[in-house]
């Protein structure tokens, strides 16, 4: 195991990694059916939907209900541009931005509240979103939705749509995937986990939990625009339908069981949100949700930290029916000390005098 | 250079019960100064307050002259100032060094966007970071910790790695929540060369929460004894263990024995 991620870690191995992978994304819309390739293609969309999930409540850890209202947002503004002969660039810029601007200040204002109280305002958006979506029919074409073929494949491409449009999801959700990982890793990652974990810790280390939480909540409502571009692009149509409080629902279901705070996990996880309802559907249209659920169950059950944890727990089960019990099991839980060194679990008094309180209350609150 | 922190007739309560009563001290840049006082006596409270974690009734607090009473966690770390926990709180899931990277996040550059693009200035500085922080690991003695999950390791080596942390911002003030409870013996001997170290080294201005009066007696310029929320005396280690008022409040709380 570790000769594989000493191998994996070296970096001309990694390169090698990337570039196999980009010359396949790139001749894969090439190789399959019409079928296949709108599959993916919509897995696609709904990965970066997740993705922005895990942004904010992967990452950060805080819940948010409304994902799928920012992917009807950019979905509806694509739509309206599109219909008015915007440049295409203008309407991807807009797409993203209209809604990371709702989310920020919707963010502005709910991160105050901290708490459950984030989860209440993001169920609210959805809701509105819905009626709104109706109403402002001049902008949304009311009940009866917004459909554009701006995504037609190009003359000059010799491609089909399905092609040019999985082209379209593999390269702008391929650079979103690469821009948000960079964004959890390093500085920002660190300061989004403390968040998650720890505010007084986080403050102490002068992250402003209210800042970040901010940010991350802008991040997600910025990718779910992204989401909502892709989804008109392979879609071609959007009504009040697509934001509905229960596709915002089965989003977080996608994510936690993709898994959540992870890239790979989004991935999976659109890949469930779009698959799973299919394989349900063809096995028993009627017992569609009874299914889903069950899913959905059995893999919390299972894997608890979703789909992309499948291969560690497969290695430690391995490793556990082995008569030695493997590597892992001969270490001890707390970790060896250094030379010389001893490890002691703390003990309740010190020179006599008891440590801790008798009332453990938050003194990092 | 170490900073200066002054406190002036610092209040504070929580609902009917008063934690902190008219405190007041003064600690001079570059001074270990100590902060003892049997459980319940308010040293914790007076941590959160200095870093803007509480919010006292009354009061002044001083960095270096400026006020910082109302002043938010957040900004006064970005300022300069850096705590450890009593009870500490790593983040369990992630490396030993990844928790301590933690601590430089106020000294690296650049906003959501530039590390969303990661330049190379910014990988190059994460980089470097990570070297500084290997380091500071190793002087600790906790090298060897570094790769390993924080839920790895034990109590007292968490209060190590916080350490390690918070020194990794630069601070020109720290405060320690009781970093020798939960350490042997000669782990205590092994802080006490550290906390010395990093005064003489980066001059730091330290004020530290103890019950080892061994720790305190060894490392601290002056001490102030609190009780149930009062200043009760201020002066030198020697005096404060042999001062009948403190010995009194420690007998109160029957613990006389490490005091005496
Ligand atoms: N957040 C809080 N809410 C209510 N009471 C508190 C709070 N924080 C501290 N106190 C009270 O303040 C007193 C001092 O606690 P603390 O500062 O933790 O003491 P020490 O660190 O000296 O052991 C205790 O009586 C405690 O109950
Ligand atoms: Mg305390």
């Amino acid at each position: 195991m570790s000769s594989i991620t000493g191998f994996l870690s070296r970096a001309w191995v990694r390169w090698a990694i990337t570039a196999v992978v980009a010359v396949a994304l790139l001749v894969v819309p090439l190789l399959f059916s019409e079928y296949t390739n709108q599959n993916l293609a919509r897995i696609g969309v709904f990965a970066v939907a997740v993705l922005g999930l895990n942004v904010v409540m992967g990452y950060t850890g805080q819940v948010s209900l409304g994902q799928i209202f920012f992917v009807g947002v950019g979905a509806y503004v694509t739509g309206y541009g599109a219909t008015h002969d915007w440049n295409i660039v203008v309407v991807f810029l807009a797409s993203v931005l209209v809604p990371g601007v709702i989310g920020l200040v919707v963010a502005l204002a709910a991160a105050r509240l901290g708490g459950l109280a984030i989860a209440m305002v993001t169920i609210a958006l959805p809701i509105i979103g819905v009626p709104l979506a109706k109403r402002l029919s001049d902008f949304t074409g009311g009940s009866q939705g917004l459909s554009s073929a701006f995504s037609n494949a190009p003359d000059w491409t010799g491609l089909y749509n399905d092609q040019w449009q999985l082209y379209l999801v593999i390269v702008i959700g391929g650079a979103t995937y690469l821009l948000t990982r960079n964004l959890v890793r390093g500085k920002y990652g660190r300061a989004f986990a403390i968040v998650k974990s720890n505010e007084a810790v986080a403050a102490s280390m002068g992250i402003s939990p209210y800042r970040y939480k901010v940010l991350a909540f802008t991040v997600a409502s910025l990718i779910g625009g992204v989401s909502g571009f892709l989804y008109m692009a392979v879609i071609q149509f959007t009504s009040p339908e697509t934001m509905t409080f229960s596709h915002s629902i089965t989003l977080l279901a996608s994510m936690v069981i993709g898994g959540a705070a992870s890239i790979i996990g989004s991935l999976l996880g659109g890949a469930y949100y779009v698959l799973v309802p299919q394989w349900s559907n063809d096995i028993n249209p009627n017992l569609t949700e009874l299914l889903q659920g069950a899913l959905l169950l059995l893999t919390l059950f299972l894997l608890p930290g979703g789909l992309v944890t499948l291969p560690r727990e497969i290695a430690r089960r391995l490793r556990r029916s082995r008569p030695d019990g493997g590597p892992e099991r001969r270490q001890t839980p707390s970790a060896e000390p250094a030379p010389g060194r001893e490890a002691v679990e703390e003990t309740p008094t010190v020179g006599g005098i008891p440590t801790q309180r008798p009332t453990e209350r938050q003194e990092q609150a | 250079m170490g900073a200066q922190l002054r406190l002036t007739d610092l209040n504070l309560r929580f609902g009917g019960i008063k934690v902190l009563n008219d405190v007041g001290f003064e600690v001079e840049p570059g001074q270990i100064f100590g902060l003892v006082g049997p459980n319940g006596a308010g040293k914790t409270s007076l941590f959160n307050c200095i870093s803007g974690h509480y919010r006292p009734s009354s009061g002044s607090i001083t960095i270096d002259g400026e006020e910082v009473l109302g002043t938010a966690p957040a900004t006064l770390a970005r300022h300069g100032l850096a705590r450890t926990f009593q009870h500490p709180a790593l983040q369990l899931q992630a490396t030993v060094l990844e928790n301590v990277l933690l601590g430089a996040h106020t000294r690296l550059s650049g906003g959501p966007v530039e590390w969303a693009l990661r330049l190379p200035r910014l990988a190059r500085s994460e980089r470097e970071l990570r070297i500084e922080a290997l380091t500071l690991l190793e002087r600790n003695g906790l090298g060897w910790a570094a790769h390993r999950r924080a839920d790895e390791l034990s109590h007292g080596l968490h209060k190590g790695v916080e350490l390690c942390r918070a020194l990794l911002s630069r601070p020109k003030l720290l405060l320690l929540d009781e970093p020798a409870a939960g350490l042997p013996h000669s782990e205590v001997e092994q802080l006490i060369e550290t906390v010395r170290r990093i005064r003489h080294d980066d001059d730091i201005t330290v004020v530290v929460v103890e019950h080892h009066m061994g720790l305190i007696a060894a490392l601290t310029d002056r001490v102030v004894v609190l009780d149930h929320g009062a200043k009760l005396m201020e002066g030198a280690a020697a005096e404060a263990q042999s001062d009948p008022r403190v010995i009194e409040a420690y007998i109160g709380k029957d613990a006389a024995d490490d005091v005496a």
